[in-house]
């Protein structure tokens, strides 16, 4: 039973973040490179001291987003991929609060380009829920034997 | 365990760095070839206009506030109605309107320019290739 509930929680934490990269990396909307939106989003939070570091996060982040999602289906890199994974998601988590606090009135970029008014209450809702669901993946990870033996 | 999620962690940044810097380079690429569509300028040529240019800023207020071209006036669709008269009070008609907004597949910039050309019946307003992301350099 509990094999089954990691099983289903590897594979929806695995679609969320497949979905939420590849539609930063990808805009089928319009055809083109997802990039330039996305930086224009992580500039809206605020957080950065300078436009450049929002270009190589909006390059990077949503590759490493599909990255470690595929590779938490590879027994040799699914710790490492849990743990890049948790690592992101506290992230979002933080700079969604920390928008929510300063009180800007921002389209959130989590899923690619996004009109709609954000919804902070919903999205720190979203973002703990999958905090909590990469954060059972990282345990059962870090207390999953080692699949090497270590040698005698 | 420690370094056993250290060295997983590392294989899968750098695993992620590979196609982050190849679609880096591909999309600076790109940027370069990209055509320019009807009514559209490239930075550069606007940037050679100098102060023949009158740079319009099609974001929010809250935007315009924090960062602009410098010199740009604010026109944008929320509040047409209450900045259309100052905008047209502060235009210099003999200076090129290049209306801008964030950049990426933003329609701000598009939507004012053409209500500039329809509503005001402005001719020869143009919009700026990239936006204001392109203004910073992204």
């Amino acid at each position: 039973m509990a094999g089954l509930v990691i099983a289903g929680l590897r594979l929806a934490v695995a679609g969320v973040f497949l979905y939420a990269g590849t539609l930063k990396i990808w805009d089928f909307t319009h055809l083109r490179s997802a990039t330039p939106d996305f930086t224009i989003a992580i500039q809206n939070f605020r957080l950065l001291p300078s436009p450049d570091l929002a270009l190589l996060l909006a390059v990077y982040l949503p590759w490493l987003e599909v990255t470690a999602a595929s590779a938490l289906f590879i027994r040799r890199l699914a710790l490492g991929a849990a743990t890049a994974l948790l690592g992101l998601s506290a992230v979002f988590l933080g700079a969604v609060g920390s928008a929510w606090w300063r009180g800007l009135d921002i389209a959130c970029g989590c899923f690619g380009k996004e009109n709609a008014p954000t919804d902070f209450r919903f999205l720190l809702l979203r973002n703990t829920a999958l905090l909590a669901a990469v954060a059972v993946l990282f345990l059962h990870e870090w207390r999953r034997p080692s699949p090497t033996p270590p040698h005698s | 365990m420690i370094a056993r999620a250290a060295r997983q962690l590392a294989l899968v940044l750098a695993l992620a760095l590979i196609p982050a810097v190849v679609s880096g380079a591909w999309q600076l690429a790109w940027k370069k070839a990209e055509p320019l569509a009807a009514g559209e300028v490239r930075l550069a040529t606007a940037r050679e206009w100098g102060a023949r240019v009158q740079w319009v800023d099609a974001r929010s207020r809250a935007k315009f506030e924090r960062t602009r071209i410098p010199g740009a006036l604010l026109l944008n669709e929320d509040e047409w109605d209450k900045l259309v008269g100052p905008f047209l009070d502060a235009w210099d008609a003999d200076k090129t309107l290049v209306v801008y907004c964030d950049g990426g597949s933003c329609e701000a910039s598009h939507q004012v320019a053409a209500r500039l050309r329809k509503d005001l019946m402005i001719g020869g307003v143009l919009v700026l290739k990239g936006g204001f992301a392109e203004w910073q350099g992204l």
